[in-house]
């Protein structure tokens, strides 16, 4: 978690504190911070709903929401990030959600002064995580705890109200052709075990594995959940050919989900949490 | 390989009837194998069958369920078989392909995949992905055409003017190559993320989304083009003797070159639109079949067909089991056993 902060927090502009990232990196962080790169959506969304959008010097493409975000400066995409432009906005911490390309990207950075903050939350604990970092990091700590707060209470809500409900087997498509699920080590199979939901791919190695058309069938799931309409549009708003005799087709219990609120591990992770409990066990919402 | 010396004072029509019934014999001994092959590789999978009601099923065609279960006679039906049967006209596409280049081009290293074909042909298949996402039959179609186009450009490069040696042909293969790959990788950062993960594995050969329309296409195909190939078997040896000589013995070079360098980019780009772009087939299958039957294309082409057929679906029962139900590219198989054993053959030359 985090590790001790420097307590002789003055203004000084020299002094740093040292934050554990998800990396197991001891991150040197100044004192204040108020420019951020964040190069994912989901951290993006983490450092608004905090209250520290106005610290957010630069983000990704794909970084849409809140609509406010895409008055920040652009510096590629995820994958792609322009080293130069992100060391022209002059961030103090970048923040990143994996490990991806962090070898030959810290040490660059790290050249220029800028600390690289790792973010790789597996489960709706580890979401919450990133939000009181990101709350620390930004220096907005009582906000941030304020959010994880409402957070947890929407969470035990939703929990409280799908406890006495028998769990849901459900088929996870990610993609149909080629079929991909979430298995394992996605934070999806978290959230679904939370809303009640029993994932038949949930102990699949891995977090999107490529997935065996005949497995599918042969697992015969009672419901389908396919994140579409969010930044994904239309493109996977159809169920995989192996699934189109399963019992969820048959029974009409294929459900469209926001995918921003299902991909994205931050605070609208709990929306697509209560719009997966809703759709599995609308009789345990009073409606 | 009996009749090696009495076919030193044999008629050429004796000869010829001996070279016949060397194909029929190791034809029929390859076509019974890759039906052996069908039959067992329909029983592994991720999902574990019934053997013995499996094979009543398949012996019946699918009219008897066997006692299977509906979800098990699914699962040999609709994934298993139509997967088998895909990976079998992509293999024969790829390795008749591979043979025909071999011989047109006087090169033993000809191969669709090192040549840029395939990617020629991958290309064609994400512009009608693109632009004609819904419209299946522009993938074939578009795929034709980009491995067409990358033959030519290919084949051009190569020619300089002391005609194609190995070398030149090599080195324009990798300058088409190259050139396709970064032309596939702009597309890619082009296309919205979601499709990214989806189209590199596609472009690693992949046989797990059989398109139930797309697949008889490939197979008549395959059949096809392996067939022309046989055909044009004869004076595909002469032209091994070289253009003039080919040319003096009666072979019609031009005519020749333009059926083989269609039909070997029609295989390519039917087996790639289907599947991606699966490498080392085409190399490693026609050098088996040479090694072991020798350098007669009459021969040679027709087992290259089969054996291609066989090799792929070893390849992908392979890839669909052993980290199953999770599932690897059969382009990532086929590469791992092709690489080794093509650095074999080209120490062995």
């Amino acid at each position: 978690m985090f590790s001790a902060c420097t307590p002789g927090k003055t203004a000084n502009p020299g002094a740093t504190r040292e934050i554990t990232d998800d990396a197991g990196r001891r991150v040197r962080i100044p004192a204040t911070v108020d420019r951020v790169v964040s190069l994912a959506p989901n951290l993006t969304e983490i450092v608004f709903a905090v209250g520290a959008g106005n610290r957010l010097v630069g983000r990704t493409s794909y970084c849409d929401f809140p609509a406010e975000a895409k008055a920040v400066a652009e510096v590629g995409d995820t994958l792609h990030p322009s080293l130069e432009r992100i060391i022209a906005l002059k961030p103090q911490v970048v923040l990143v959600s994996t490990s991806s390309q962090l070898e030959v990207f810290t040490q660059q950075l790290q050249g220029q002064n800028i600390a690289v903050f790792v973010t790789d939350p597996h489960d709706l604990e580890g979401v919450f995580r990133s939000i009181g970092q990101i709350g620390e990091i930004a220096g907005v700590k009582d906000q941030a705890n304020l959010l994880v707060q409402k957070l947890r209470e929407r969470t035990n809500a939703v929990e409280q109200a799908v406890k006495q409900k028998p769990p849901v087997r459900v088929f996870y498509q990610v993609s149909g052709e080629p079929l991909y699920t979430a298995g394992h080590d996605a934070f999806v199979t978290d959230l679904m075990r939370r809303a009640g939901a029993a994932s038949v791919t949930a102990d699949v190695p891995s977090a999107w594995p490529k997935y065996s058309n005949e497995s599918a069938l042969a697992a015969r799931p009672d419901a389908i959940i396919l994140p579409s309409g969010g930044s994904m549009g239309e493109a996977n708003s159809k169920v995989a050919e192996a699934l189109r005799q399963s019992p969820a087709v048959l029974h009409g219990r294929v459900y469209r989900i926001n995918d921003d609120h299902l991909a994205r591990p931050g605070p609208r992770s709990v929306t697509g949490l209560e719009e997966m409990a809703r759709a599995l066990h609308p009789d345990a919402f009073g409606k | 390989m009996i009749t090696s010396a009495s076919s030193a004072v044999a008629s050429p029509a004796q000869r010829n009837r001996v070279t016949l019934r060397k194909t029929l014999i190791s034809c029929a001994v390859l076509a019974a194998a890759l039906l052996l092959a069908i039959v067992l590789m329909s029983l592994l999978g991720s999902e574990q069958l019934p053997v013995r009601a499996s094979l009543c099923a398949l012996a019946s065609f699918g009219t008897s369920t066997c006692g299977l279960s509906q979800d098990q006679f699914d699962i040999l039906f609709q994934i298993r078989l139509p997967r088998i049967l895909l990976a079998a006209a992509v293999g024969g596409s790829l390795a008749t392909a591979g043979a025909g280049y071999q011989a047109l081009l006087r090169n033993p290293l000809a191969e669709p995949y090192l040549l840029g074909i395939s990617n020629g042909a991958a290309v064609g298949t994400m512009i009608a992905l693109v632009f004609f996402g819904a419209i299946e039959w522009t993938r074939p179609v578009l795929a034709f055409a980009g491995a067409l186009l990358a033959t030519l450009a290919v084949y051009r490069l190569a020619r300089g003017r002391a005609g194609a040696t190995p070398e030149r042909l090599i080195l324009a293969g990798v300058i088409v190559t190259t050139f396709l790959s970064s032309v596939i990788v702009f597309v890619t950062v082009m296309m919205d993320a979601t499709r990214i993960r989806s189209f590199t594995f596609w472009l690693l050969g992949d046989l797990s989304g059989t398109s139930k329309a797309l697949l008889p296409v490939t197979v008549v195909i395959t059949i096809a083009g392996a067939l022309a190939l046989t055909l044009y078997a004869r004076s595909l040896n002469l032209l091994m003797l070289g253009e003039r000589d080919a040319f003096d013995l009666g072979v019609e070079v031009g005519r020749v070159r333009i059926v083989v360098f269609l039909v070997a980019s029609l295989l390519v780009g039917s087996s790639v639109a289907a599947s991606g772009s699966v490498g080392y087939v085409g190399l490693v299958v026609p050098h088996l079949a040479r090694l072991s039957l020798g350098s007669d294309n009459r021969i040679s082409i027709p087992a290259a067909a089969l054996g291609g057929a066989l090799f792929v679906i070893v390849a992908d029962t392979v890839a669909r089991t052993i980290i199953a139900p999770r599932e690897l590219p059969v382009g990532a198989i086929t590469a791992l056993i092709g690489a080794p054993l093509f650095i074999y053959l080209l120490r062995r030359a």
